[in-house]
């Protein structure tokens, strides 16, 4: 969306323009016979989506309908010490859903994951936005040069980052954290009241750099004129901040969020590796984590029923989540 | 944005519904199909996920002496990279998928479970004629008395301490659990530990101790499970954790948390009771340290069931369902896994019979000490009592996190038991497997 707005003219409402004009193109040709030229346009466009149609349909509709089946699945055996010597796929309803639906430690989970996103996104956010406009102004010299600092943390693969904090959040192998008054026998950071924090902390410093690139490009395609005309209206900079440049990238902060939310929802990295300096955590303290370690047999009721049951159940919170933030966004902008 | 946690996400959710299996490419087929040409060399495959690490004798170079000397029976070993965990949905999916390999290494408490599946072969009438080569860890490859493979290798628990400190402490290893008690308490008024307990462990750790006091956490009664995690003897265990985590006077660190290499490498740490096989590589920190060669190998304390230990670990070779040749592949299984000078190379503690060499590596950690001696002691002293349940796998985080709330004071060491006593009659239940009330 920001790559379309950015290299369309500079004017506003362009990239609607944009999106309308190819639509009608193909209306059009779609009403003539088609010519030899077109119909071999016709399947070289076929074939260069070809790839992708393949790959999408291999790793992403299959397995969401191999999912959807096995959800309604389990594996059982028939009794007795060691059941039949076999474990029979038994068609059982609603049966995986329900389990997972009823379970506390599955809510306890989205729970932490909703406390993590009220808190940690707005922040996120926040900084972010805080950190565009800055680079925005004039007020910094080299923009491209600390554009590149923010942005490199997302650059480490996020299971390094998080390696990389749990040493730093270890009294041991910390050079801050023994400063810190352990809570309740854990060491602060790795503490049931601290935990949330310190994964958010990760999060954040990761995708802060990224989301700022959201924001930066949305912030450049703010036509000048725009900015000229209120300044030579008289308008200070912190009045161009916040009436003109702060509105036009309500977008990007709409994006933004809405993949922040699907993001945490999905918290994995942070939690698997914090759980291995934190056993008091167990293997479910996040929902991703649950639905793994349920596939891993690391979990009772386990096996890919189950799983795919809990994995079914975290997107339907995610989308559940994701409109209602776009609904109440949309009343907001009203 | 998160995109490596969508992408991670997406690998997950992948893996759910392939079951690994899609995304982890193939092992190679169960064996040979070409069984109607009588001249064409019989095909094993092996997966194993042994260390093959520097200054071990190679898996693959063992195997290549096998294939030489029998020309008839070619085997291909293939080393999974990943954990434990990872290698049982790995063959799980392969198994199922008809496309396992013939031989597959199985911890020990994961035989039951892969024969609840039915995902390996009854091999008994085989396995019964290599049965004088092995020690009693053979009866941990059988599961209702159907056999589905030979032993590799044992854990039995052992007392690993460093000797110079416990000179300069004026303590002696202690015999039976009080002495242990006292001991602890003297050398902690030093600022030293002479044992750790362990959270992460405690699913195989705890359950040995209680094996080691003449208990077991299962039992059968007739076609029903009786789950006795709580006994006496596990209480006997308990207490005596407990005790020592009241006064202070042990660690409560994770083994596999880099604290627990520091407090070793700061000399605070001078002892654990531990599983046969850390002598592999619990000293590495300690290499090239004033502390290098000063610790030794002890047998652990008289838990009150007379020179007796637990099994923390250890897994063997089982024949996996769809293996064309079991014949074959079981003369293999044993000769490999009597081939006790390599094995012990690659760090374990054999559960063929035998007299290995301590390794080099070894004699210089241990001061010179005859390490293999001490563990083939534990290892004839080893419970063979001890059996796990299929499910056993869903046991131990629920044991482990109980476990580490212990170490932090916030709940008992009994509770542990009690943990894992709930979690494993879930787990049977869940499995559709019946259980005794």
């Amino acid at each position: 969306m920001s790559v379309i707005t950015s290299t369309a003219p500079r004017r506003p409402m362009s990239s609607a323009d944009q999106a309308t004009s190819p639509e009608g193109r193909t209306k059009t040709t779609g009403r003539q016979r088609m010519g030899r030229n077109t119909r071999h346009q016709a399947i070289s466009g076929w074939l260069f989506a070809l790839p992708f149609a393949l790959a999408f349909l291999l790793v992403f509709v299959l397995p969401i309908i191999s999912a959807v089946r096995a959800s309604f699945f389990a594996q059982v055996a028939s009794g007795g010490l060691y059941g039949g010597g076999e474990r029979q796929d038994t068609f059982v309803g609603f049966d995986n859903f329900v389990t997972a639906a009823t379970s506390l430690s599955f809510w306890r989970g989205i729970g932490r994951v909703m406390l993590f996103g009220v808190i940690q996104i707005p922040v996120m956010i926040l900084a972010a936005m805080f950190l565009a406009l800055l680079l925005d102004s004039f007020m910094v010299r080299r923009p491209g040069v600390w554009r590149l600092l923010y942005f490199l943390p997302y650059a480490i693969p996020g299971i390094i980052a998080a390696i990389v904090w749990s040493y730093l959040y270890q009294p041991e192998l910390s050079p801050f954290a023994g400063a810190f008054p352990s809570m309740g026998g854990s060491p602060f950071f790795l503490s049931p009241q601290v935990m949330l924090a310190s994964m958010a902390n990760i999060t954040t410093w990761t995708y802060t750099g990224y989301n700022m690139l959201i924001f930066l490009a949305a912030l450049q395609a703010i036509p000048t004129e725009l900015t000229e005309a209120a300044r030579v209206d008289g308008a200070s900079g912190w009045q161009i901040t916040t009436q003109i440049k702060i509105p036009m990238v309500r977008g990007a902060a709409l994006l933004a969020t809405l993949l922040s939310i699907i993001g945490t929802v999905q918290l994995f990295n942070e939690p698997s590796m914090m759980r291995a300096v934190a056993s008091w955590m167990g293997n479910d303290y996040m929902p991703m984590m649950m639905a793994y370690n349920t596939m891993m047999g690391q979990i009772s009721p386990s096996g890919s029923g189950p799983a795919s049951a809990i994995s079914i159940l975290i997107a339907a919170v995610a989308g559940v989540l994701a409109v209602a933030y776009a609904i109440v966004q949309s009343r907001m902008s009203r | 944005m998160k995109k490596s946690r969508k992408i991670l996400a997406i690998t997950a959710a992948s893996a759910l519904v392939f079951g690994m299996g899609a995304c982890s490419g193939n092992p190679g087929t169960g064996s040979s199909s070409a069984g109607g040409d009588s001249k064409a060399p019989v095909e094993i495959t092996y997966l194993h996920r042994l260390p093959d690490g520097e200054g071990m004798v190679k898996v693959d170079d063992i195997v290549a002496r096998w294939n030489k000397e029998h020309p008839e029976i070619q085997v291909k070993a293939t080393k999974f990279d990943g954990n434990a965990q990872q290698m049982i949905q790995r063959l799980e999916t392969d198994v199922n998928a008809n496309n396992g390999p013939c031989l597959g290494q199985l911890g020990y408490n994961e035989v039951p479970e892969f024969y609840s599946k039915g995902l390996v072969l009854d091999v008994t009438t085989e396995a019964n004629k290599y049965k004088d080569k092995f020690s009693g860890a053979f009866g941990q490859m059988s599961t209702g008395g159907k056999i589905s493979g030979l032993p590799q290798d044992t854990g039995p628990l052992v007392y690993f301490y460093n000797e110079t400190e416990f000179k300069n402490l004026g303590i002696t290893v202690p015999k039976t659990l009080d002495e242990f008690k006292t001991a602890a308490a003297k050398a902690a008024v030093a600022g030293k530990y002479i044992a750790d307990f362990t959270p992460d462990e405690v699913a195989f750790w705890l359950s040995a101790q209680t094996a080691a006091a003449g208990g077991v956490w299962y039992g059968t009664s007739g076609d029903q499970w009786k789950v006795q995690v709580d006994s006496p003897a596990s209480q006997k265990v308990a207490t005596f954790w407990q005790d020592m985590i009241d006064a202070k006077s042990v660690l409560t660190l994770d083994r596999w948390g880099d604290a627990y290499g520091k407090a070793l490498t700061d000399g605070q740490l001078i002892g654990n009771i531990a599983a046969a096989w850390e002598f592999a590589f619990l000293l590495d920190p300690l290499n090239d340290t004033p502390a290098e060669g000063q610790w030794r190998v002890a047998q652990i304390p008289d838990f009150g069931a007379g020179a007796k230990t637990g099994p923390d670990g250890g897994s063997g070779v089982a024949v996996m369902k769809g293996c064309e040749h079991p014949v074959e592949a079981m003369q293999f299984n044993a000769w490999f896994n009597t081939q006790v000078d390599d094995l012990t190379t690659q760090g374990l503690v054999v559960a063929a019979l035998g007299n290995p060499k301590t390794p080099a590596k070894a004699l210089k950690q241990f001061g010179g000490q005859e390490i293999m001696k001490e563990l083939a002691t534990a290892n004839k002293n080893l419970s063979m009592d001890f059996a796990y349940i299929p499910g056993f796998s869903a046991v131990g985080p629920k044991a482990v996190e109980t476990a580490a709330e212990a170490a932090k004071g916030t709940a008992k060491v009994a509770d542990v038991f009690t943990t894992a006593q709930q979690a494993s009659i879930d787990a049977l239940k869940a499995a559709g497997l019946s259980v005794a009330q």
